[in-house]
């Protein structure tokens, strides 16, 4: 289940990032104990998505909370690497040594992009948008998931994943539209040169939230 | 924490700084060497990713002194033994980040570095 925090509705006279920070951060940050201790079970899908992933493959985590998906896959200890970034610093005092083991944690703003650009294979981020107070800040953070992507050297047939829960049905027509701006094609790769595009693999709904996977392509 | 795999992926993200805003610089640091286990599998994958001058500088400013000046062809034992090392198991605990371009401050405290911007700093 998401956090019980959900920002759904934002007043005219207060401005976006005002609001986040008095209605989410703070709180996850007052919480920060209780709220690793709940929620350290990984989501299988999330599990099974690492689990697929190639040796040297390099990732980042927005939203990390308590790190719980920093340590996979669990058999296949450090073949991956995951940055787990997160905007509260008493959550990532707890995910810098999730599973037991150092970690790799960022403190910053998933509407940062403080990273060279197309480093990442793949992205994932888990019960963190929904957060964000409005549809177009929502948006960015969807963008800014998808811009430090790597296409890497195989162009045709390597794809980069991205995976985001949603409580909403809102979720496919958002990475639709952060994509067009993006200057991706949405659909299925095509034959056309130099073309790249945003493909959406699985729109799913599981433990009462949305999930989209989605893969960057060119051609 | 902010060991050098971390570093080669940081850059300077405030408004308006786009060039130059890699590597960004260490200053007044305090460094922990904790050893991790080793994994040729994840170094020989993770390779071509690495921006090579900017991990050689970082090395050479914390004291190791262990990677030759080029990428070798050949991918040894003791060659990924020492970018193992290099890598993963130089901790950045304590000091300061700093974009050679604009020269924003990103500090490092306990071992997170902070990436954070205000509002207006943000592109
Ligand atoms: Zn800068």
């Amino acid at each position: 289940m998401a956090p019980a925090v959900t920002a759904t509705h934002v007043p005219e006279s207060e401005p976006a990032a005002e609001y986040e920070d008095a209605h989410v951060h703070q709180v996850y940050d007052h919480i920060a104990g209780h709220f690793a201790s709940t929620r350290y079970k990984p989501w299988p899908i999330i599990a099974a998505f690492l689990a697929g992933l190639r040796d040297g493959w390099i990732g980042l985590d927005a939203g990390t909370g308590n790190g719980k998906y920093l340590p996979l896959p669990l058999d296949r200890p450090g073949h991956l690497w995951t940055i787990g970034l997160d905007r509260s610093r008493n959550l990532l005092e707890i995910a810098r040594t999730a599973g037991g083991s150092e970690r790799e944690v960022v403190w910053g703003d998933v509407l940062g992009h403080a990273w060279r650009p197309q480093i990442f294979d793949y992205a994932f981020s888990i019960a963190t948008i929904h957060h964000l107070a409005t549809p177009e800040r929502r948006k960015v953070a969807v963008k800014d998931v998808f811009v430090p992507w790597v296409l890497s050297d195989d162009k045709t047939k390597v794809f980069q994943r991205y995976y985001h829960m949603f409580a909403d049905g809102e979720l496919a027509a958002l990475v639709t539209l952060a994509a067009e701006e993006l200057g991706l094609t949405v659909g299925p790769p095509h034959a056309a040169l130099n073309t790249r595009g945003m493909e959406i693999v699985q729109d799913g709904w599981e433990r009462s939230n949305h999930y989209v996977e989605l893969r960057l392509w060119q051609s | 924490m902010v060991r050098l795999i971390t570093h080669n992926l940081l850059a300077c993200h405030a408004k308006g700084c786009t060039t130059n805003n890699f590597p960004l610089e260490f200053k007044d640091v305090q460094v922990v060497l904790r050893e991790s286990e080793f994994n040729p599998e994840f170094l020989r994958g993770f390779m071509p990713k690495i921006e090579w001058p900017a991990l050689l500088g970082a090395a050479r400013e914390l004291g190791d002194t262990s990677l030759p000046d080029q990428l070798p062809e050949m991918l040894d034992d003791d060659f990924l033994k020492a970018l193992h090392h290099v890598l993963l198991e130089i901790h950045v605990e304590e000091g300061i980040m700093i974009c050679p371009n604009c020269q924003h401050n990103y500090p490092i405290l306990n071992g997170i570095p902070n990436m954070l911007l205000a509002e207006h700093e943000i592109a």
